[in-house]
């Protein structure tokens, strides 16, 4: 009797068990596309923006993923491009040709997830040279420079990435030092109707990149 | 924190001894009980704020006299909130913006006992104490990107509420309580999982 008593006990603690975590809230399911999506910002905390006025933005997108890169210029990247020259502005920084000196570069890539799903921050870093040649802003054989305050954290499906370079002090410094860098996941980005508030979303979160 | 787990522990071997002293007076009662949860203190101010309608408990109590009763109770309630966007910094030079989603389940086993005082009317008033583990299921999103922890923590609980009992034998009935859990959950820069709650079953004789 007391066997039955226990097994009957147990039973039905299981049985609820299932029955209440099959009803757990699922955080996913309660997500729209929006709700999805994470902006991570970075910079190099020695730097004073206020000391760049101009800069220069690729032409085109980078299109990175697990296995090569190639450079693109779809509807997508465009829009991104246009958004990116939008809030540069607003943040008061000047648009000049790259042949002009510009105090900063900026390079747009967009970075997809193939076979193994993971693309680590790290690689994208240690990789970055393929993906921008530092000939294209006018510093061959230079080496890129991240600061070690830059996580490593792990793509997964796929990204846009918006990186600032200092273009000003790459010869004093004899390297290209990347000043800032934001990082757009989530649901849905790859469209270009939410590119303008996609990349807006960085621009509000880093309001030390203001020129004065 | 030392003299709550000690006292309680002096409860629990309190419990075995008489358990084994007077088994063959008792009778087993199976408790199954909705729960309803409000999240308190560190829990409340730190994690989730939101009450959860999504709990039960059970326990197998051991009747060993008109007063006191004691036995193993075991419960389950989920916990969930969203907080709207908001930007986290990560470190001194990073930052995050994200729609933060915080999801905890909860199992408890616990060493019940019961002391009824009253033994006369058609209702019986009780307070219970507790102690036991926590299996604490805790997952984090930052927008869609989640991660999971599984820790298990230290449990009291002390509560108040009554039974009041159906037919002639009066061996079943309803059973209507509250309880305050004291839960320490020292990780992540969080502090407690405490939370009052409040439960509505039924109990019936299985022995």
């Amino acid at each position: 009797m007391m066997k039955n008593a226990i097994l009957l006990f147990l039973l039905g603690l299981t049985g609820s068990s299932l029955i209440y975590i099959g009803c757990a809230k699922q955080p996913l399911d309660h997500l729209s596309a929006d709700e999805s999506r994470i902006y991570i910002t970075d910079h190099d905390s020695a730097v004073n923006f206020s000391n760049y006025k101009t800069y220069s933005i690729s032409d085109s997108v980078a299109v990175i993923t697990n296995t090569n890169s190639t450079r693109e210029l779809n509807e997508l990247d465009q829009a991104y491009i246009n958004a990116v020259k939008k809030y540069m502005g607003q943040m008061g920084y000047v648009l000049t040709n790259k042949n002009n000196n510009p105090d900063i570069g900026v390079d747009v890539s967009r970075i997809i997830s193939t076979t193994t799903g993971v693309i680590s921050y790290g690689d994208y870093w240690d990789y970055y040279n393929g993906y921008w040649d530092p000939y294209y802003w006018g510093f061959p054989g230079y080496d890129y420079y991240v600061p070690y305050a830059y996580s490593v954290y792990q793509v997964k499906q796929g990204a846009m990435s918006v990186d600032m370079l200092d273009l000003k002090d790459a010869s004093d410094n004899n390297k290209i030092n990347v000043i800032w860098t934001g990082l757009i996941r989530g649901s849905g980005i790859f469209d270009s109707t939410v590119a303008d508030s996609q990349v807006k979303a960085l621009f509000d979160q880093s309001p030390y990149l203001k020129t004065n | 924190m030392k003299k709550i787990k000690i006292m309680f522990a002096a409860i629990c071997s309190l419990l075995f001894v008489t358990t084994s002293a007077k088994a063959q007076d008792g009778k087993l009662k199976l408790h199954l009980n909705y729960n309803y949860s409000i999240p308190v203190g560190g829990f409340n101010s730190d994690l989730v704020s939101n009450t959860s309608p999504r709990g039960f408990n059970g326990s197998l109590l051991y009747t060993f006299n008109n007063n006191w009763e004691g036995g193993l109770s075991i419960g389950y309630q989920d916990y969930y909130q969203k907080y709207g966007r908001s930007v986290y910094a990560l470190s001194k030079t990073q930052d995050v913006s994200a729609v933060l989603s915080n999801s905890i389940q909860t199992t408890s086993a616990l060493l019940t006992a019961r002391f009824s005082p009253l033994n006369t009317g058609s209702v019986k008033p009780y307070i219970a104490v507790g102690a036991g583990v926590n299996i604490i299921d805790f997952r984090q999103y930052l927008g869609e990107f989640g991660s999971e922890q599984t820790n298990v923590g230290f449990l009291a609980q002390g509560g108040l509420g009554v039974t009041i009992p159906f037919g002639r034998l009066k061996t079943s009935g309803i059973d209507v309580g509250a309880n305050y859990d004291y839960s320490p959950f020292n990780k992540y820069g969080y502090t407690d999982l405490n939370n009052v709650n409040a439960h509505v079953g039924v109990f019936f004789q299985v022995k």
